[in-house]
Order: structure tokens, then sequence, then C-alpha cells
């Protein structure tokens, strides 16, 4: 069996965050905030130019890897701008593409979760929690009826 | 997680962080709370190619990847500098990873990463995981197949039926206590403040 060394490296990080200046903590998120702030716009066209591309893979056969890619970055940057229910969609659908079998990726299901962040983030319902909540109650609706329909 | 307390002062002006995620736009974001921080050096890269040859040549502080970067690569980017040997081979590094396969969690935790943090990034976990990571007091493991921070949080003792690796590690069983157990009162009296007369 091999040994095992053990060893404390020296991280600079510890001695750097302790010299004198800097910011407070509170300081630090409220600058971190508004730096999100200055390139949510940007963000926003990208994410709307990754649904179209999901969209427009899903017109063609073999392509599940870019729109799981895709639909992951949807998940990591909708969430960080605060669009908790266009995050939550991007995140099903990533989990809808990662099946093992690819037969069982429901090509109707994928198109349900393309609309309902097309929805999400059409002007009337992204400024509306209560018209966001209620797109995303019906697509697990729908997403529960089409996996019981797949499993028949 | 300990929850920060919002006077407490950091300063990440000298810091550099290396920065990879194969999105330009989780790289703006993760990069931005970063500007917040007040870190003043970002080295970015959404390739992870052009990352492996920075970290041939330079280091920083900090290396915050995505780890599913090409198909995965970044998992192994991670190995691969812990086994470099070179000068930044146990620089701290925190994986960001946004949806995970099933299949992948095992190379997360194999990598020598010190930390994973999931996607959505928001500023608060990310200062509260770069603190954590910058005073992590595990030590760094090396045992041929995996180097990287002790990837225990607890000590329980070697697995039953192994020996163990640890020069501390019991080497044969501690057997039955001999005693009964202390009561209540007894431990109570052993933490109970005692008035000292000098």
């Amino acid at each position: 069996m091999t040994r095992a060394r053990f060893f404390y490296p020296e991280v600079r990080l510890k001695r750097l965050l302790k010299e004198p200046g800097g910011l407070r903590v509170v300081d630090a998120l409220d600058r971190a905030d508004a730096a999100i702030d200055a390139i949510r716009d940007d963000c926003l066209l990208a994410i709307d130019g990754k649904i179209a591309a999901i969209s427009s893979a899903a017109k063609r056969d073999g392509h599940p890897d870019a729109r799981y890619t895709l639909s992951n970055e949807i998940y990591a940057e909708a969430g960080a701008l605060g669009l908790a229910e266009l995050s939550d969609v991007a995140h099903n659908l990533c989990e809808l593409l990662s099946l093992e079998r690819k037969e069982d990726v429901s090509e109707q299901a994928v198109r349900v979760h393309v609309d309902a962040m097309r929805a999400l983030r059409s002007p009337a319902v992204s400024a509306n929690g209560t018209l966001r909540r209620a797109v995303l109650a019906e697509l697990h609706r729908l997403a529960a009826r089409l996996a019981a329909a797949s499993t028949r | 997680m300990a929850e920060l307390a919002p006077d407490t002062r950091i300063n990440l002006t000298k810091a550099s962080i290396l920065l990879v995620d194969a999105s330009a736009h989780s790289l703006d974001v993760t990069a931005q709370i970063l500007k917040g921080f007040g870190v003043s050096t970002v080295h970015r890269f959404s390739d992870l190619k052009d990352a492996v040859k920075f970290l041939a040549q330079r280091t920083a502080d900090l290396f915050i990847i995505d780890p599913s970067i090409s198909n995965g690569a970044g998992y192994e980017c991670v190995r691969d500098l812990r086994h470099s040997g070179r000068a930044n081979a146990s620089m701290p590094v925190i994986l960001v990873c946004g949806h995970v396969r099933k299949a992948d969690l095992a190379l997360a935790r194999d990598s020598g990463a010190n930390f994973v943090v999931a996607k959505p990034l928001a500023p608060v976990v990310l200062l509260q995981r770069l603190l954590w990571v910058a005073k992590d007091t595990r030590p760094f493991v090396d045992c041929g197949s995996y180097i990287g921070p002790d990837r225990r949080f607890k000590f329980e003792g070697p697995p039953a039926g192994s020996e163990g690796r640890r020069a501390e590690d019991l080497k044969a069983p501690l057997g039955d206590a001999t005693e009964p157990n202390l009561s209540q009162d007894e431990v109570n009296a052993m933490l109970k403040p005692q008035r000292v007369i000098i």
C-alpha cells in the first residue's frame, strides 16, 4: 500500500487578505451586485441567443451535447442574474438532456422547455412574478405528463 | 459555513486570480463579482489550452475553473496541476459547477480541488468559499494517485479492516471501555468554572 505524505503548503491568499486597507465585506458584496448589474443587458441578450440556439438544434438530430451545454449555461447565467424561474427551467432541461440513454430524451419535452424559457423571457411574463410561477407550474405539469406517457 | 461578518475587512487588491470557463458570459459574471471584491488582477480564459499554458509558466493566488470546459477536461487540468510538481501545484482551486452529470461527481472529488461551488454563483457564496479556501486548515495529501487537500473533513480513524496510512493511526483496536462512563454530574463538575482564590 502506498504511504500517504501529509504537508501544509503556504497559502499566499491568506496573507494578502489580512493586509491593511481593502474593503468591508458588506461593501464588497454591494460592489459585486452593482458590477453584475452593469453587464446584465449583455447577458440577457446572450441568454435569448442561447434559447434560440437550443431551439434550432432541436430541429436536427444528433446534437444532444450542444443543447446540454447551452441549457447549462442558461441555468448558471440566469441564476446569477436573479432569474430564478428561467434558471430552474434550464436546470430541468439539463436533467432531461443528461439521461444516459439518448433515446429516452423526448423531443416533445425539450420543445416544452424551450417554449417555457421563451415565455419567461417575454416582457409580459418576465415582469410578473405570478405569471412566472404559473409558467413554471405548467411546465412541471406537462413534463410529468410526458414522462408518464413515455413510460407506458 | 459561517456567516460573513459585514464589518470584517478583506484585502484582495494584490491577489491575482486565474479564471477559466467555456462560457464568455459566465466568465464575465464571475470576473465582475471578483472586481466588486476589489481583485485587480484576473487572468481569464475561455480556452483550456491557453489556461494550461498559463499554468506552465505563471502562478496565481487562486484558480477558479468550471471543469465542464472542453467536455470535462477541466477535472484533468486540476489533477495535472496537482501532479505537476511545479511551484503552483498546491495553489487553492475552486471548481464552479453548473449542472453536473452523475458520472462526473467522482471526477470532482478526485481532482484535488479545495472546494466545489455550485452555480448559479451568488457573490455572498463565492466570497464565503474564497475566504474558506484561504483559511483551509486541512493538510495536503500525496498518496500517489491523489494529490490535494485531505478529502476527509472529519477524522474518524482508518476505514474498518485497514491499518491506516497516517503515522498517528492507531495500529491496534482500542477495545471496550474498562471503566463505567462518567455520570452527568461528573461531566458537569469537569466543565463548571471554578472560583480561584489567588
